[in-house]
């Protein structure tokens, strides 16, 4: 998600090609090609221009109406509705071909999603499987301690500063419900990053900016991460 | 004074030939500047920056190169005109033709043919997002206290959604 705000400007894109499986925009103001994964402007008027980035989440439907009651949806447009993608995919897309070189010795396959995080221009790639199986997870990333939380359906992530009053806080899963406890403090944290009893109450974590991307994908924008 | 004699009057072009190639080296440049592009950024292969770069600057100036090309076909096709019979003239219209059809070409998006898109979002209530299932996928923002929510069903499909968030212009983007 980008803001559209570039110098004093307000630009209106356009889907106007793909590069190596990642599509290129075109504004119509300048008719300059931008990047969507990285929010970069690769040709034209604008080349070298950097989109700011609005941080967003990927939620199921359920979550995201209990955290934001009063929001609002954007509606299916009837006329192409038919063209919409099925139900199942993510399946489908998993099964999609990679066309950019890929190393043979990589860990992870060209398809294996990952959620990349860049602190302080340090980037690392922590793969979805590993955090379906160990999250909530502790890191430093950047020099920045970092904890990555997976919601109840381990589809959503997020991820937060761990610090709080100068303390890098521990957290586990807190059982039997979709909430998580710190180590030092013992206070009940929501995936929020809100923490809702305990002695941190009413404390909010600072958000860091996630993006779930394929590996190969993440990898080519990313060439000197780090896999978690 | 019939169509006939007008003709005879009029000489036959000099460089008939000469024009001939004009014509074949404007039909040919034309279509590479529409073709190429479309070759190079197709889905499903890999890019080079090198190839963007040549697709980014072909694709700039094929309006006004495609104009140009149809004005070109046009004229030679007056000047060769009294050159032959119907079978050259067929060619000469065809010509013609191809040369408007890669004019109009040129200020078409085909992406947004494939995935048309959504110039006036519209957007229901939570309690009346039917069309979205409790387990959908979707991408969220809120600024200044405002959320939206963009299911990933829809937005794989238009890829950009415009819109303007707790007062800030937005591009969602998937």
């Amino acid at each position: 998600m980008w803001e559209r705000n570039v110098d004093g400007r307000t630009l209106n894109f356009h889907l106007s090609g793909i590069n190596n499986q990642n599509f290129i925009m075109r504004d119509e103001q300048t008719g300059s090609w931008w990047q969507q994964v990285s929010g970069l402007c690769i040709a034209g008027p604008l080349k070298g221009k950097q989109l700011q980035l609005v941080a967003h989440d990927e939620l199921p439907f359920a979550l995201w109406k209990r955290e934001q009651p009063t929001g609002r949806v954007l509606m299916p447009d009837e006329r192409v509705a038919a063209k919409y993608e099925p139900a199942d995919w993510e399946e489908q897309y998993a099964r999609l071909r990679v066309v950019t070189p890929t190393s043979p010795d990589d860990a992870l396959k060209p398809r294996d999603l990952v959620i990349g995080i860049t602190v302080n221009g340090a980037a690392k790639a922590y793969p979805m499987a590993k955090l379906e199986q160990q999250a909530p997870v502790a890191d430093t990333l950047g020099g920045a301690p970092l904890v990555v939380l997976l919601d109840a359906s381990k589809k959503s992530v997020r991820a937060f500063e761990r610090t709080v009053d100068g303390r890098a806080l521990s957290f586990s899963l807190k059982q039997g419900a979709a909430q998580f406890t710190d180590a030092e403090t013992g206070s009940t944290w929501e995936f929020t990053g809100r923490a809702v009893s305990g002695p941190l109450a009413g404390r909010q974590l600072r958000r860091v900016n996630v993006l779930k991307d394929y590996w190969f994908d993440w990898k080519i924008y990313h060439p000197d991460t780090a896999v978690y | 004074m019939t169509a006939a004699s007008s003709a005879s009057r009029r000489p036959r072009p000099k460089h008939s030939r000469l024009a001939w190639l004009a014509l074949l080296l404007v039909a040919v440049a034309t279509l590479a500047v529409i073709a190429i592009p479309v070759y190079l950024i197709m889905p499903f292969k890999s890019q080079t920056p090198r190839a963007l770069d040549i697709s980014f600057q072909l694709k700039r100036w094929s309006p006004s190169a495609t104009a140009l090309g149809l004005l070109a076909t046009v004229a030679l096709t007056i000047y060769l005109w009294r050159c032959c019979r119907w079978f050259k003239r067929t060619v000469l219209v065809l010509l013609i033709a191809l040369a408007a059809l890669l004019t109009w070409l040129a200020r078409q998006n085909h992406f947004e043919w494939m995935f048309h898109p959504l110039p006036a979002a519209a957007f229901a209530k939570v309690d009346d997002a039917t069309f979205v299932t409790d387990t959908d996928q979707v991408m969220t923002i809120t600024v200044n206290d405002e959320a939206v929510a963009y299911p990933i069903r829809q937005m794989a499909y238009h890829h950009v959604v415009e819109d303007t968030v707790g007062g800030v212009p937005i591009a969602a983007t998937y």
